[in-house]
Order: C-alpha cells, then structure tokens, then sequence
C-alpha cells in the first residue's frame, strides 16, 4: 500500500480497516506519514490511542512492532541484548586452540548472539514497520531521554556490531495517557494529537462498524447510556472499548434490540469498572435506560 | 526535510501568514519555536492550504505540545485566519481580586545583594542565630513582614525529602538477588569462559513523588502565605513535587512556581490561583484532586501533604469518600495542621482522620522542620 494522497484518503482507508477516524486524527496521522515525524496521541483511557496504530499498521500493509512500556524498562529491554547463555556455551564448546585464535572473542559478538528488541527490530525493518510505543508515560525520565535520541536520527550503534540506520523511517506512534507530564523535548520531536471522546452519532457508527451483527437501535441505546455514564462524573468514565465491550456482553446474552433496566444491572461490570461507581450508577439504571 | 519549505521564498504572502500566526500563538502564551513554525510551513505543503480544517488541525498537531493549550490556539486561529475576535479569556472569573492587592502582603521585596552586603549580614553571627531561635517557634500567624522575609530565607534550609522506594530499575552491586549476566560473562571471556566471579545487581533506590496541597482559603490566610513560600523553595529543592492550591477549588501551581526568582514565581502561582482568601470546600478540592489529577497516577505511591485548618463548608461526606480514594493511591497522607496544639479538631480533620498517616504541626518553623525530618522515615 503506498502512501495516501490526503487526509480524506486517509480516511477512507482506515474506516475499510475497521477504525473510523475524524478529520483531526487523519490529518495527524497523514502528516506523520507526510513529514516522518513521530505522532504522539494522548487522550482518556480507552479511546482508541492504540488501536490507531494497529489500524494504520494493517492498512498500510505495515508490519506492527509494538514496543509496552513499564517502569524500569531499559534499553536491554527495548533495542537489543546478548544471549549471554549461549555466548557462555560457546566459549566452553571451543578448544583450547580455537579460543586461541584472534576471531574468536570477535565472534561471540556477531549478529548471531544478538537479540533484536523491539526498537533495533523497527529501525532495520524501516518504513515497513509501524512502531508502536505504547504508554510511554510508564516509562521513567531516562528512557524517554534515550527515546528522544533514537526518534530523532532513527539509528542505533552497537559498539561490537557497528551502526544500524534506518534508510526511512518506520512510522512512529507514541500513545500516552498522561499520568505524568511528558518532556517538552520529546513533545517538540512529534506531532502533537489530543483524542477526545466520539460524538454520540460517530460512537454509534463505531460500535456498528465493529460489532456489524448488532441492531441500530441496541447499539444507539447503548452508546446513548454510555454518554450519560460520562456525564455522571465518574472516577472512571467509561472509553469507547468498554462501549464495544457492553455490547459484545449484551449481545451474548441475547439482548436484540433495547436496552432494558434489568439487563443494564446484570451487565453493569462490563462498563463501569469502579466499586465505588457502581455504587452510583445502580442508583441511576433506570435513568440510563430512557 | 523542513528546510524545502523555508526556502528561498522571499515573500511568500502565505508563508508569512503561517509565520504571523505563530507569533500571533507566541504573544498568546503558547510556546511555539521557529521550528516549530518551520514543521508548520512543512506540514501545510502536502495539504491543501485553500481548506480551513486543514490550516487548523496541520497547526493544531504542529504547533500545539499540550491539552490545556488548544483554548488558545483555537481563540488565536478564529482571530488570525477568520478575522473573528475571540470572547475574552473564560477562564479568568469576574470576582477575582486584583493580583496586584491581593498580593500586596505577599510581594515581600527581597532586593539582590552585593557580596558586601551579605558579608555584613552574615558577619554577627550570634544575632542572627538567636533571630532563628526566635522565629522558630512564632506561629507565621504573628509574623511581621520582616520577619516573614527572614522566616523565608531559614526556609531554604528545610530540604525535604521524600522517602525512597525501590525502583524495578537496576544497578551493579556488590550483593544483590539478581545476576548481573552481561558483567558476568564478560569477565567470564577472560577466564576462558569459566564464571569465577559472580557480578550482581540490586534495585534501584528512588525518591517518591511529593504533592503538596495547600488551603489558601480565608481562615488560613496567615499561613499560607508562608506556606506558598514554603511550597517554593521544596519546589526548587526536591526533583519531583506537585503543588496544588485550593480554597473553594482547586488549582495546580507547579508550573507557576518553576520561576527561579521567589517573587515572580510568587506572582505567577497568585495569578493562577483565583479562589484566594475566599471560602473553603476541602472536600469537594481534594475530590477533583482525586478524579483528576489522582486517576491519572499523579498520586499513586507519592506521599501526599495537605496542609489545612480543615475548616469545611462542604459536605462531610464527599471529604470522606476524596480521602478513602486517596488514602487507596498514595503512599501515605500528612496533615499539616496550623492550628495543632490550640486545642479543639475541626469537623474536617475529624473526618480526614482515619486516613491520615501521620499530623504535623504547621504553625510554626519548628512543625515544618518537624516534618522534613519525619518525612525521611515514613517508608
């Protein structure tokens, strides 16, 4: 798939892969594209911040590196590291002569010992890769130092190897969910997207494009409840995944085609994920289901 | 790749629009570079710069770094390429004092001083340490200004420092749980691949996350002024601090107190701040503080100082919910309480108390000493 011509293109072609995106989001993406920039999404949980990346991965006939981060990830974790074991084995299984001989330590350093991680895989896979750094935000200080470095000249020197470059870019997708404020550095290198929550009308196409067995009038009930969820002023509002997910359950347990107060208290785990929530929305079922 | 676009091109009317609004977003208080001006002008190339939602959204991802920027920009695009003048700033209430009044107390002028100055200062020293005797135990309540100014600069010695907490992050050491194989092996080669010695590693040690949540509600007025100054200095001292304000809302100052310079970083938190001197909803504060600040793990594992009278006029029972949720996400809760020792426990305290780990008086110099050093320990 080469690149696409504009944002509307764009478009088009991630709703054929099942994501439907809004104008800001295609012309981020498009520009990304465009421009080889890294784009970092941030947004509520459970918007949609990753499944973008997946998305634009499978239309742009890209293969997905996904690369999670946690705290303490370092770059053994993230860009690549010896297999110590076999190095070991291999230096016993050598005679005496042979350990001798001048390539043989050189050897037990050569690609065969490496092990790609995520990062060094998607500079050498290039623009046939989309990279996925999901929630950078765990990750601490330090690495999101090192991820400036690599972000901005997509290369990585091994001392025993030699430098690895990416000839272009592989498209670079950061998602964050701000539990902590990002670098000003790292958020000058990428193009900047906030993901709001869907309107009602495009929540409904959503949930259709991505459940297509389920009724128009289950799925507008549904998100309809969802949006009075988020205004209730929720620990946890619910995302549109857990919108997907609530009608996935109800589907399973033969809901057709309306919402009714019994059936939204049965299946009330599937949306609202807070004790101290649900609380308050069992108080309001019927108030969900008008 | 950016350059293509900056080109030649002497006067390119619509290069200079573009590069007119981003100064127009830099007068607004965005921070946009040249570069990010020249990734702009990039950007709109393979767009189609006669389509406003493209001229919006190539600038929207651009220019924009951060959510509680894109008001602004929007306002600023209205104005620049509609020519429509946007409302005046919202977020500014119409009851808000003056910051220049309501500050008038605060701006406590601290001019610079010459070394020569500061060596006759320094010079009797017996003085000036019966000065900080004196001060220690003044509640900030009987300060005067002057002597507020000194309180400040023996402040700048009350470092805190949060307590430490293992990190899944590593580091070589003699005696640890995990093997350090990359080192091991290594030494191993010397050896003809025989590990004679084992190199290990142990987990990192790091300071938590302090937060700091200040009344400045009108009961608390004489202390938090201090408290503010306080807030400043740990601020500057400490890596990793939080600080939040509130009085019938709240507001986050730690981008406000990042001035180096005590009096602009003053004046910049009284800006933010809009519910100075006004009425107290401590529990309705510290449940936005939870929802949004807590929810998105600015909270989780930190050790979380309030510092208030807990003189309440809102509803016991959201504080109670605000504080069980906290007392769930962080590491541990200290109450700084103006008024310990005076006896009598306020409705709000009473209510905080079960999920408070430890109460430090902050009536004085002596408290907050108090708290750098029980601070350390709380593990």
């Amino acid at each position: 798939m080469t690149r696409p011509e504009s944002p509307a293109a764009l478009t088009e072609t991630l709703r054929g892969g099942g994501y439907l995106a809004d104008r800001g989001l295609a012309t981020a993406a498009y520009l990304a594209l465009a421009l080889d920039r890294p784009l970092l999404l941030e947004g509520e949980v459970g918007v949609g911040k990753t499944e973008i990346a997946r998305t634009l991965a499978s239309v742009l006939g890209r293969r997905l590196i996904r690369l999670q981060c946690y705290e303490g990830i370092d770059t053994h974790q993230a860009l690549y590291e010896w297999d110590y074991a076999r190095q070991l084995l291999q230096i016993r299984a050598l005679s005496e002569s042979a350990r001798a001989e001048d390539g043989a330590v050189d050897a037990l350093f050569g690609p065969q010992f490496l092990l790609e991680r995520p990062l060094l895989d998607a500079v050498r896979a290039g623009d046939g890769a989309v990279l996925l750094v999901d929630e950078i935000d765990r990750a601490d200080d330090e690495f999101e130092a090192f991820l400036l470095e690599l972000l901005s000249d997509f290369a990585i020197t091994i001392p025993e190897i030699g430098t690895i470059a990416a000839e272009r870019p592989p498209l670079v997708v950061l998602t964050s969910n701000r539990t902590r404020e990002l670098h000003d550095a790292l958020k000058r290198r990428c193009l900047y997207h906030w993901v709001d929550y869907p309107t009602l009308e495009r929540e409904v196409e959503i949930v259709t494009v991505r459940e297509p067995g389920v009724s128009a009038a289950l799925a507008g009930a549904v998100v309809a409840a969802v949006h009075r969820l988020r205004e209730l002023d929720l620990a946890k509002p619910p995302g549109v995944a857990e919108t997907i997910d609530w009608v996935r359950t109800l589907v399973v347990l033969g809901a057709t085609d309306d919402l009714d107060p019994e059936a939204v208290a049965d299946t009330l785990g599937a949306v609202v994920k807070d004790r101290d929530d649900l609380e308050v929305v069992r108080d309001r079922v019927h108030e969900l289901t008008r | 790749m950016t350059d293509r676009a900056a080109g030649p091109a002497p006067v390119d009317p619509f290069l200079e629009t573009l590069v007119g609004f981003g100064w127009a977003l830099r007068d607004a208080g965005v921070p946009v570079g040249t570069g990010d001006v020249l990734t702009y002008c990039a950007a709109m190339e393979p767009l189609d710069p006669t389509d406003l939602l493209d001229l919006y959204w190539a600038g929207r991802t651009t220019l924009v770094t951060r959510r509680d920027q894109l008001p602004t920009y929007h306002r600023i695009f209205r104005e620049w390429f509609l020519g429509v003048p946007g409302p005046p700033d919202e977020s500014r209430p119409f009851n808000r004092p003056d910051p220049v009044e309501a500050w008038a107390e605060l701006q406590l002028p601290e001019p610079e001083q010459t070394d020569e100055e500061r060596e006759q200062e320094e010079a009797p020293m017996g003085l000036v340490g019966s000065t900080v005797a004196t001060l220690r135990t003044k509640s900030f309540a009987e300060c005067s200004p002057d002597e507020l100014a000194a309180l400040r600069r023996i402040l700048r010695t009350v470092r805190l420092t949060p307590p430490r907490r293992r990190t899944r992050r590593t580091t070589p050491a003699d005696t640890g749980r995990r093997l350090d194989l990359r080192r091991t092996v290594r030494a191993a080669l010397r050896t003809h691949g025989d590990p004679v010695t084992l190199h290990r590693r142990e987990r990192r040690l790091r300071q938590r996350p302090l937060v700091l949540v200040l009344d400045v509600s009108g009961s608390m007025a004489d202390y938090s002024r201090a408290l503010l100054q306080w807030a400043h200095v740990t601020s500057r001292a400490t890596r990793r601090v939080e600080v939040f304000c509130f009085g019938t809302r709240l507001t986050r100052i730690t981008r406000a107190l990042e001035h180096r310079r005590p009096d602009d970083a003053l004046a910049r938190a009284a800006e933010a701040v809009v519910d100075w001197e006004g009425g107290t909803r401590i529990g309705a504060s510290l449940d936005e503080f939870v929802r949004t600040w807590g929810r998105r793990g600015l909270a989780r594992g930190a050790v979380v100082v309030i510092c208030s009278d807990g003189l309440d006029r809102g509803d016991p029972a959201l504080l109670e919910t605000a504080m069980e949720r906290l007392a769930r996400l962080s590491h541990r809760i200290v109450w700084l309480d103006p008024h310990a020792g005076s006896g009598g426990t306020s409705l709000g305290m009473a209510v905080a108390a079960p999920y408070v780990d430890e109460t430090v008086s902050a009536r004085d110099l002596a408290g907050l000493e108090d708290l750098a050093g029980r601070l350390v320990a709380l593990r």
